[in-house]
């Protein structure tokens, strides 16, 4: 094949770009875990983790800024690079929240509404992520549309779940004057933790969005 | 024995003749005898340079066309150099192989050392350097003869042993032309494609097993696809040869090379760094304002 080591350079940026979605919803989990058991050690490591992250969304940010001084791309593979460099900012993003979950682990005592399903939620942006970069890898298009469309299920749960906090809080009975600083901060922290997660699902649609542009040149799902 | 005659561009005296009767212990010189190398205490040599110029100067008659050029070309390595018509890069390219020789007018001050070794010393012999440091031309200069003998031309002026056809098709692969040329080696060089005649030069070049490869805006005359070939090619060839290309297409430069030389008007050389660093962020504002197209 013709610029043998360019091709070799763009698959590389691909391949890194995957293993940096990799470490990202490894830290998701991470977090996700360490908010269900209150695992303090675990929340410590995935909010120190995120240097490793940042490095690798800096790296990446740099090949792709050597492939477009350096090497010309145009048509796909200028969309390719176009794309990572988002791709990479939203991956970097997840990351961030990801330690989010870390630090509202450490600061919450104790499990206040549980009824709120905070762990469903986290699933089902961790599969959206998996979905995005599955498409990413494989260049499917079809596949991004329904990352889209499973972010209206994930934005429904969570409005559910702001819902039931608020009517939960409302309806509860028995309050003293002692308590509600400390409820305060339980409901702002899990009301945080449901817009992170919400969060993750918009950086995952982002991902699919970008992802489409890539492979068809269309923006339908940039927005 | 293949006739040189007219044939000077190829970076070896006309004279092949001459080339055979040279003392072998000449060539020796050259490639072992660095004990002679200048002593400059205010220097140490980075490690994997292969070629040293110090404050080298190009006259033609009273006309200065190179200023005090110091840099170190590293081992195994593409080095380009780029630059608009008449800043010099070309001639400091024809000063390692000592081509400015051939030229009367031509007056070179300043050291330029090959392994340490001074090339312009009195007991450098041109030809045996050149056999060290082959050349690669803009418009490619196949002999009129067969392709099989302009790949052997180079191993029969230094009157080599040994098995011709093993080095002339080693030569070929690693000029990417074997798959090619395989079952046409007795046909003329001259009915290949412009870019075949280009890589049958390379292949050439590289028969006498050179440690340098110089070449003087090599794809300039080829087509874009015989341009990618010839571009993979000089990735290729770094991995055993140091490679050192003059270019006027920027982002051929940009593409290929490890270190980037940015020569301007006046024999100067502005900026000399890694590739990426001259096409991303030059220290020089002269370098951005040409590699951005401001001028030049």
């Amino acid at each position: 094949m013709p610029r043998k080591q360019y091709q070799e350079r763009l698959e590389e940026l691909r391949e890194d770009v995957l293993y940096m979605s990799e470490i990202v919803a490894e830290r998701l989990r991470m977090g996700m875990d360490a908010l269900d058991v209150k695992d303090e050690e675990l929340a410590r490591r995935v909010i120190e983790e995120d240097a490793e992250v940042n490095q690798l969304y800096l790296e990446l940010e740099q090949d792709c800024v050597d492939l477009l001084a350096l090497q010309q791309p145009v048509a796909g593979d200028l969309r390719f690079i176009a794309a990572t460099f988002k791709i990479i900012t939203d991956l970097e993003r997840i990351g961030d929240l990801a330690t989010n979950l870390g630090e509202y682990s450490l600061q919450a005592e104790r499990d206040v509404f549980p009824d709120v399903d905070a762990q469903r939620i986290g699933e089902a942006t961790l599969e959206m992520l998996d979905d995005a970069m599955t498409a990413y890898a494989e260049e499917d298009a079809d596949a991004c549309y329904g990352v889209a469309e499973a972010d209206d299920d994930v934005d429904q749960l969570c409005e559910d779940a702001s819902a039931a906090v608020m009517r939960e809080l409302l309806e509860r009975e028995g309050v003293t004057e002692e308590d509600v600083d400390d409820m305060m901060a339980d409901v702002s922290r899990l009301l945080l933790t449901i817009r992170d997660l919400e969060r993750v699902g918009d950086h995952a649609v982002n991902i699919a969005a970008r992802t489409l542009y890539m492979v068809e040149n269309d923006d339908e799902l940039i927005y | 024995m293949t006739d040189g005659h007219g044939q000077a561009d190829d970076g070896i005296e006309p004279d092949g003749g001459e080339a055979t009767t040279e003392d072998p212990s000449t060539e020796m010189a050259i490639q072992t005898d660095v004990s002679e190398s200048v002593n400059d205490s205010d220097y140490t040599r980075e490690a994997g340079t292969l070629v040293e110029a110090r404050d080298v100067s190009v006259y033609y008659n009273d006309d200065r066309a190179l200023n005090d050029i110091t840099m170190d070309i590293p081992e195994n390595r593409v080095t380009a150099m780029i630059g608009p018509s008449g800043c010099g890069k070309s001639t400091f390219l024809r000063c390692i192989n000592r081509m400015n020789d051939m030229i009367d007018a031509a007056r070179v001050e300043g050291d330029l050392l090959l392994r340490g070794k001074n090339v312009y010393d009195d007991d450098v012999d041109p030809v045996a350097l050149r056999r060290r440091v082959g050349m690669v031309f803009q418009k490619p200069n196949p002999f009129p003869k067969s392709i099989y003998d302009n790949v052997a031309y180079g191993l029969e002026i230094q009157g080599a042993d040994g098995d011709y056809d093993e080095i002339v098709e080693e030569s070929l692969k690693r000029a990417a032309l074997w798959d090619e040329v395989k079952d046409q080696l007795d046909e003329s060089g001259l009915d290949l494609s412009g870019g075949q005649q280009q890589r049958l030069c390379i292949a050439r070049a590289i028969a006498p097993d050179p440690e340098v490869i110089l070449m003087d805006e090599p794809a300039s005359a080829l087509d874009p696809v015989a341009t990618s070939k010839i571009e993979d090619l000089i990735d290729d060839l770094a991995e055993e040869y140091t490679v050192v290309i003059v270019t006027h297409n920027m982002q051929q430069a940009a593409r290929i090379s490890d270190k980037t030389a940015v020569f301007l008007t006046g024999g100067e050389l502005v900026e000399f760094d890694d590739t990426d660093k001259i096409f991303e962020n030059p220290d020089s504002e002269r370098v951005e304002d040409y590699i951005t197209g401001k001028f030049g």
